[in-house]
């Protein structure tokens, strides 16, 4: 089955505006300093005021510019997604492959623990590691890796099992092709669509988890971050400030996931093709 | 009971279905059959009215008809009236219900009773049809293939319809079970209509008082199993059958040259035909009855090629040939089987007339030959068993093979040089400068062969006379020219006259033979016949006496019936 | 994602051995990361604040009771223990064992949880099959780009919206808690307080999560309608309403009760950020003020109570699928 992510996504409405969503949050992580007027930390005087033309969105309750906020909280989310999203990845694909070609009581272990670790409710253990903890991002960044490569480990352990038996790498096998070139030639390449995949939906989760703990209260309060913008928002939620202060912290935060989640989706066809739209005039006998 | 008239189907801008006209009576059952992308399935969808496309035409059941239906209509005739047996393959059954369960709902849903009735109702034809009671509440998934096979014709007789549709009923199932759903479907004939749709052409001779071919969909020819198996009178309709392994032809498999395309303007069959004319690359045919036979086919089905008619030649006096009357049709082999003496050279020399006849006549594709002019030659032409004597030894493999056309004058020379290496192509020979300028004498004796064949071929002949045309050879070559022989017929649809003396030989290459002893002919018939049941004395002696090799068992004792 | 292929046969699913594991792994992080921090145990356990609340013969008696003078291995046992007879600890903010505070504020938390779980689960599944059913259709399109982008929204920032929406600013519903407190209501009218408590929680928690078991079962009946056994279905002359709920929604169902048991781990999750803007009072809104106030005890507690019962409903759909899907096997 041939996958071509790149023209799937490409071709697709959901896909499009997925992208299209997603470069404008990255433009704005990348851009932060130059978008933001204020450092976003910086406290001032100027607390609880309203959107102003010095203030876009106004200032919080200890002064700092909220519109510098957002700008700098894309960083974070992008970069905590990202990376998580790097790692995870990396990791489900190098123990779910290793698994698979190894086999036998490593791979029976490794699949032991998997599932273990995907039955666990997750905030509870990031809870739990934070209370004692207390991470920094990047703490945070390897905390969210080691819990979250599990699910993809799975997926590539599957179609890595199903890969070692196919025709054309016992061909290859038959023409004295070495473990590594298999590896390279045959194996990486089939299993690339599914990392791809599992990428993204680590990385929507990474963000969403971010999100959470900060809004718990559980992180780490120098980075800043949608989540404890809309934390501190809420201590104030009986005042007018809520309008500009929370929700574009929520809305930005749930146009990145809706972004990413309409990526992902507009990749489902090409992984299981009975999902594809009917092209007119296919026949049925 | 059921009649369909100019029903069309549509896909986008493809034309999957186009019948004419299709009948079938009360109790009858009407078998059609196709190779995938026929469009049989969607013809029995589209009586259903399941078919997802534009259906056009009209359907009508008992004079109700049914493609101006409303909808909720349609949904109470569906499964009540006429009822579908699909094929079971992979998912044909719901996984998380059980079989009887999914039998009991036709009924139910019809209001044929509440829920007790139409359980007894369910069981009771699922016992009919061979399931026992302990498996009633198994899942499909818990049952053999043919098991469900079974449940899906329950699940279509249960209401007792007027008309079940069976789609392969039988293609998915391994022998045994296979032939225990036929039996099971023979029992049911009768009570229903049943129309079969399938690839298997043994289940429909099994199954269906009528059968029809079914070609990009079209209907080719129509008529009794009987009539169509036996003798299938369209091209499609014979080349099918030549196509499909089966315990009782004897000749040798052959399949149809090209693929079936669409769409193209004319007859669907005619870029695969071998007897097309002008007239079918534009035209469509319609099925119509000719002589006695329903065939889309513009020549009225396969062409009459060769014929005579009491032919008789004597020497002296010995009667040579007796009064024989043959004929042979388009794209056809017919063996002429006898022993040295019996006078088959004579007798082929009597059709191309190197010999004149005493009595009676030779006709080509129906017109009386008066006499042999260039025309006549261009029609058939004869290869004998000596190449070598045949072919001049003075003249190179080039001007052997276009000395027809020099004497015909047909062509340029640049033509006629074309035309040599085309036919030294399908004659499988090379047509390089070293073997075109090569001595028969260079040549080995099939090389000489395919030469003379190369040569008789030329003048595109519909007819091939070959007397003993593997005689002077060694078996490898002969298997190896015996073959190059039925793929011409393949590509070409050649007929062929094919004299030996070899029953053993002619069972692989002919679709009749005809036995010749002493001038006249014993017996005539379909191929299979005469080496499975002969009715001749001589014959079955030359059945018992052709080359055996059964090595096991008891001691082979030889017939032999002297002729006198 | 497992995605259930017609004909094939689920996995055999995972046996007891799994849960047994991840159970263990939790106790021994709840375990371990305490006395892994530098210092006194007991300080780590407790946190400072507790300390300075305790008096010293609650002190000697928990050092006493949870072994924490003695080696990690008296400790393990000790605390093993201590877990079998419900003894998980003591809460200084509350003055109470960790048990007992956990265990008045279970009720609540399983109410909406529960409640979310049904409602999301049922909600999502006859919206799915009929997204499904009328694939490419106006409808479906409009179900799809909403529920997708529903799906997108935090279940934070959804409880946080309706909280402003309809509690401040048209002040229809009430802000906090499960019950008006002080109230002395009881019987029918104690349910109508509760219901009006549990609205504006229950929506934000059903509306974050309805998104997942739609998407899962639209796809799948996408491809269940593509199967032979509809073209069967539909021959017998069914109606359609039997034809998309009997027969594909039936099989549609499945792969969403596969994923209900990992479903429940991330509903448990927003309903802990849902009850901390509800002040409702269940399990979440405790492990806040337990976080806020670093009453570790409680942490702990409430941690442990929350994945055993994940693991636990997890186990039982397990379970249960069998039941369901008759392809299924297990392997005992």
């Amino acid at each position: 089955m041939h996958i071509d992510l790149k023209r799937e996504v490409t071709r697709s409405t959901s896909g499009r505006f997925g992208i299209g969503l997603f470069s404008l949050i990255l433009a704005m992580a990348l851009f932060a300093p130059l978008l933001a007027g204020y450092d976003p930390l910086a406290q001032s005087e100027v607390s609880l005021h309203a959107p102003s033309w010095g203030h876009l969105l106004g200032t919080n309750h200890v002064g700092q510019d909220i519109w510098s906020q957002l700008v700098y909280g894309a960083r974070t989310s992008l970069l905590v997604g990202l990376s998580v999203a790097a790692v995870s990845t990396t990791l489900s694909a190098i123990l779910g492959a290793a698994s698979a070609l190894i086999g036998g009581l490593f791979d029976r272990i490794m699949m032991r623990i998997v599932d273990a670790f995907i039955v666990i409710p997750i905030l509870v253990v990031l809870v739990l590691l934070a209370a004692y903890l207390q991470p920094s991002v990047w703490v945070l960044i390897i905390m969210l890796s080691l819990l979250g490569w599990q699910g993809g480990a799975r997926t590539v352990r599957a179609q890595a099992l199903s890969l070692k038996e196919r025709m054309h790498v016992s061909a290859a096998r038959c023409f004295g092709a070495s473990r590594w070139y298999l590896i390279r030639r045959h194996i990486v390449p089939e299993l690339s669509p599914i990392l791809v995949v599992g990428f993204i939906y680590s990385m929507r989760r990474a963000i969403f988890l971010e999100a959470g703990l900060a809004f718990i209260g559980i992180s780490d309060p120098s980075t800043v971050s949608w989540g404890m913008m809309m934390k501190e928002a809420m201590d104030f939620s009986y005042l007018n400030a809520w309008t500009w202060w929370m929700i574009p912290a929520g809305v930005a935060l749930s146009l990145t996931i809706i972004a990413i989640t309409f990526i992902g989706h507009s990749m489902e066809p090409a992984m299981d093709p009975r999902l594809r739209e009917v092209v007119e005039g296919e026949a049925l006998a | 009971m059921l009649k369909l008239v100019d029903l069309r189907v549509n896909y986008g801008q493809d034309q999957v279905l186009n019948v004419n006209y299709l009948e079938v009576a009360a109790g009858e059952s009407l078998a059609i059959i196709g190779e995938s992308g026929a469009g049989k399935t969607t013809l029995g969808l589209s009586v259903m009215r399941l078919v997802e496309g534009q259906v056009r035409g009209q359907i009508y059941l008992d004079g109700q008809e049914l493609l101006s239906l409303p909808e909720a209509s349609m949904r109470d005739i569906r499964g009540r009236r006429i009822s579908m047996a699909f094929q079971n393959a992979n998912n044909a059954l719901n996984p998380v219900h059980s079989v009887l369960s999914q039998v009991m709902e036709s009924p139910l849903a019809h209001g044929l009773g509440g829920k007790s009735e139409a359980r007894e109702r369910a069981g009771h034809f699922l016992t009919r049809c061979g399931l026992s009671p302990d498996k009633f509440n198994a899942y499909p998934h818990e049952l053999s293939g043919g098991e469900q096979q079974r449940v899906l014709i329950a699940l279509a007789l249960v209401n007792e319809p007027e008309l079940i549709i069976l789609d392969e009923p039988v293609s998915s199932l391994d022998a045994a079970s296979r032939a225990e759903i036929i039996e099971l479907l023979q029992n049911i004939k009768g009570s229903s209509s049943m129309i079969i749709v399938t690839h298997d052409i043994s289940a429909a001779a099994h199954l269906a008082d009528r059968v029809g071919t079914l070609y990009a969909g079209r209907i080719m020819e129509l008529g009794t199993t009987m009539e169509v198996l036996s003798n299938p009178r369209h091209p499609y309709s014979r080349a099918l059958l030549r196509s499909y392994p089966n315990m009782t032809t004897v000749k040798d498999l052959q399949g149809i040259k090209g693929r079936m395309i669409r769409p193209i303007p004319g007859c669907p069959f005619h870029p695969r035909c071998t007897q097309a004319i002008d007239i079918c690359t534009r035209e469509v045919p319609d099925l119509a009855i000719t002589n006695g036979r329903c065939l889309a086919c513009h020549r009225g089905g396969i062409v009459s090629l060769l014929e005579t008619r009491n032919l008789s030649k004597s020497f002296g006096t010995i009667k040579a040939v007796d009064s024989v009357s043959l004929s042979i049709k388009g794209g056809e082999t017919l063996a002429l089987v006898g022993q040295s003496g019996s006078g088959k050279t004579t007798l082929a020399k009597l059709i191309v007339g190197l010999v004149e006849a005493d009595e009676g006549d030779v006709y080509i594709e129906g017109d009386r030959v008066i006499n042999r002019s260039k025309d006549f030659y261009r029609q058939a032409q004869m290869v004998s068993q000596n190449p070598g004597e045949a072919l001049s030894h003075r003249l190179s493999v080039q001007e052997l093979v276009m000395e027809p056309l020099n004497i015909q004058g047909i062509g340029t020379n640049e033509e006629r040089r074309r035309k040599v290496a085309k036919v030294l192509g399908e004659v499988e020979l090379s047509a390089r400068t070293d073997f075109l300028d090569a001595y028969p004498h260079h040549l080995s004796g099939g090389e000489l062969q395919r030469v003379a064949i190369a040569r008789a071929l030329v003048l595109e002949p519909k007819l091939l006379i070959a007397d003993e045309p593997t005689s002077f050879l060694d078996p490898s070559i002969q298997a190896k020219i015996l073959k190059l022989l039925l793929n011409l017929q393949e590509q070409r649809g050649l007929s062929m006259l094919f004299i030996t003396h070899d029953i053993a030989m002619a069972r692989k290459v002919s679709d009749r033979i005809a036995v010749m002893l002493g001038g006249s002919i014993v017996e005539e018939g379909p191929a299979n016949q005469i080496i499975t049941a002969p009715q001749h004395p001589y014959t079955e002696s030359l059945v018992n006496t052709a080359s055996h090799l059964h090595l096991w068992g008891g001691g082979d004792r030889l017939h032999h019936v002297h002729p006198h | 994602m497992q995605r259930l292929g017609s004909g094939r046969r689920v996995l055999g699913t995972k046996n007891v051995t799994i849960y047994i594991v991840a159970l263990i792994i939790i106790i021994a992080l709840n375990f371990l990361l305490p006395r892994l921090m530098p210092g006194d145990p007991l300080m780590a356990i407790y946190g400072d604040e507790a300390l300075v609340q305790m008096s010293p013969q609650l002190e000697a008696e928990l050092v006493q009771r949870f072994s924490l003078d003695q080696s990690l291995w008296h400790q393990f046992g000790a605390y093993i223990g201590g877990l079998f007879t419900g003894d998980l600890g003591h809460s200084y903010y509350y003055n109470a064992p960790v048990f007992d505070v956990i265990l008045g504020r279970l009720p609540w938390t399983l109410l909406l949880v529960g409640l979310s779980m049904v409602l999301s689960t049922l909600i999502g599944i006859v919206l799915g099959i009929e997204s499904g059913w009328r694939r490419g259709s106006r409808t479906d399109r409009a179900l799809l780009g909403g529920l997708m982008s529903l799906n997108g929204f935090p279940d934070f920032f959804i409880g946080m919206v309706l909280l402003l929406v309809f509690g401040v600013t048209l002040g229809l519903l009430p802000l906090s808690g499960a019950v008006t407190p002080y109230s002395g209501l009881s019987g029918g009218a104690l349910v109508l307080d509760v219901l009006k408590h549990l609205i504006l929680p229950l929506a934000a928690l059903t509306l974050a999560h309805v998104a997942a078991a739609y998407l899962l079962t639209r796809n799948t009946m996408i491809t269940v309608l593509k199967e032979p056994f509809m073209l069967t279905a539909k021959a017998k002359g069914l109606f359609p309403r039997v034809l998309k709920y009997r027969h594909a929604g039936r099989n549609s169902m499945l792969p969403v009760l596969t994923m209900t048991g990992i479903w429940v781990g991330t509903l448990i999750t927003g309903t802990i950020f849902i009850e901390i803007i509800f002040s409702y009072p269940g399990l979440g809104y405790l492990m806040y003020e337990a976080l806020l106030f670093r009453d570790y005890a409680v942490i702990q507690g409430v941690l442990l109570l929350v994945a055993t019962i994940v693991l636990a409903v997890n186990f039982l759909v397990d379970l249960s699928y069998t039941k369901v899907d008759p392809r299924v096997r297990y392997a005992h």
